[in-house]
């Protein structure tokens, strides 16, 4: 990146391609609309863009770049906030304690599986769907998550907890 | 009898390198992509960035320099116009009345400069434009005959009604100009020329008028009735008439005593000169309001 804030378009093009799946992922499965996830896409690369001079190589690249992508959805968020209702919280907290082998998935399919998991980070709420994705997705440890999204190490840890509960449900179900 | 799973150790394996079961799970999820126009747009911003135009946050600064281009054009501008107003040349013509030259209206002047054309050009201080010296031989020769023609018109009237040559009294009115220093000026205008037609009038008309204001000066030494005045208006209106004669001979007649003053006008009548004579007898009115007039004078001056 500081190749590039110093004129040489070859290192953004590297960072780009190393980035960009990354990062359309992140971005697809957060906000589950290709189209919105096609415009915080090049939103974020803009931005990024813009700010290359202010680029700190203290900070990892994929840091700062989940960092200005998740600022953006914060704001599409905001707009349009899905909130999780009382009984699917309490789905959630009954299953974390059903013995496990009564968990339901372990009798599905692969295909049915992955179907199920899609459906569960769509349908978890906000925070720990972020915070399950920068783990699962980016590879991300506690304190970087915690960077990105403005929490403290606990909270994210149990956001975690919290979405790995709620795809276990959905798995169930 | 299971044991429940515990959410520790779930958090344990989703934060192993592998990200444990459900991390294996989630890797099977299809891979999407950015599609190719995201990937165009991004690197032609980067490229825009670097090589093109500058960010947008930058813009002001294209209309800050804008602006201030436009302000330095403006006072440059501005100072060459400035420089333009303040040269010679500039002020000069600026500065220069516009003469139209003419040639002098007297023949035996006219003679005199088309034979010494150098010594006028010496002595004029507005020398002719060097650019096209043949180019206003036709606007002189136009001006020339209108100013000679009013000129001559003049004389003419003058002649017709002045008596014959008398010696000139002191206060008559000052002679025009020596012809020599008009005829060493061959840019003489025809504005000038009628001006100079018209200050003979305007001349007399003023002597006229002098004439009028020491005759009334005189009515009221004499009656010093308000009457009077009013009566001493009409005459001086009535100057405003045809022609009226020299102030010199109406002073010289003012000179002479009432009788010899009608007589001098009854004169005139008989000499044809009945114009002189009504201008003659309304100064005499003026002068002498009470005197009883002979039937014949009085319905000349009514």
């Amino acid at each position: 990146m500081l190749a590039y804030a110093g004129g040489d378009l070859l290192a953004f093009e590297m960072l780009y391609r190393r980035h960009r799946g990354l990062l359309y992922r992140f971005l697809l499965r957060n906000l589950r609309q290709r189209a919105d996830a096609d415009e915080l896409f090049q939103e974020t690369w803009s931005r990024l863009i813009a700010a290359r001079e202010r680029y700190r190589p203290e900070a990892k690249f994929s840091t700062w770049l989940l960092q200005i992508a998740h600022n953006l959805m914060v704001d599409r968020f905001r707009r349009q906030r899905p909130q999780a209702s009382a009984e699917e919280t309490e789905t959630v907290l009954r299953n974390l304690d059903a013995p496990e082998s009564e968990q339901p998935e372990r009798a599905l399919s692969e295909f049915e599986q992955r179907r199920r998991l899609q459906l569960a980070l769509e349908e978890l709420p906000e925070e720990q769907r972020v915070a399950f994705l920068l783990r699962i997705e980016s590879g991300l440890g506690l304190d970087e998550i915690g960077e990105i999204t403005g929490a403290g190490r606990e909270t994210v840890k149990s956001r975690l907890r919290y979405a790995l509960a709620r795809i276990r449900a959905r798995l169930a179900t | 009898m299971s044991t429940p799973r515990k959410p520790d150790d779930e958090l344990e394996r989703l934060l192993a390198d592998d990200g444990g079961e459900l991390g294996a799970l989630y890797r099977r999820l299809p891979r999407m992509e950015p599609p190719r126009r995201l990937d165009r747009n991004v690197l032609n911003e980067a490229a825009r960035a670097i090589h093109g135009r500058p960010p947008r946050r930058q813009r002001w600064l294209v209309g800050l320099g804008s602006a201030a281009g436009i302000v330095l054009a403006a006072g440059v501008a501005w100072h060459v116009g400035q420089d333009a107003l303040q040269q010679p040349g500039y002020e000069r013509a600026r500065n220069a009345p516009t003469y139209v030259p003419v040639q002098p209206i007297d023949p035996s002047a006219r003679r005199k400069q088309t034979n010494a054309p150098a010594s006028a050009d010496a002595v004029s201080p507005h020398p002719a434009p060097t650019a096209a010296p043949a180019a206003p031989a036709a606007p002189i020769e136009y001006q020339h005959s209108r100013s000679a023609q009013i000129v001559d018109r003049l004389k003419k009237e003058t002649t017709a009604r002045s008596p014959p040559p008398l010696p000139p009294p002191s206060i008559a009115t000052p002679p025009p100009p020596p012809a020599p220093a008009r005829q060493s000026d061959p840019f003489f205008s025809a504005e000038n020329a009628d001006s100079a037609a018209s200050a003979a009038g305007a001349a007399k008309a003023e002597a006229k008028g002098d004439l009028a204001g020491s005759a009334a000066r005189e009515k009221e030494s004499a009656a010093g009735t308000d009457a009077s005045a009013a009566r001493a208006e009409k005459p001086a209106r009535s100057a405003t008439g045809p022609a009226p004669t020299t102030s010199a001979e109406l002073r010289r007649d003012m000179q002479l005593a009432p009788q010899d003053w009608l007589a001098h006008i009854q004169q005139l009548l008989r000499q044809g000169r009945r114009q002189q004579a009504i201008e003659s007898l309304q100064l005499f009115r003026r002068a002498h309001p009470d005197w009883q007039l002979s039937d014949d004078l009085r319905a000349l001056s009514d």
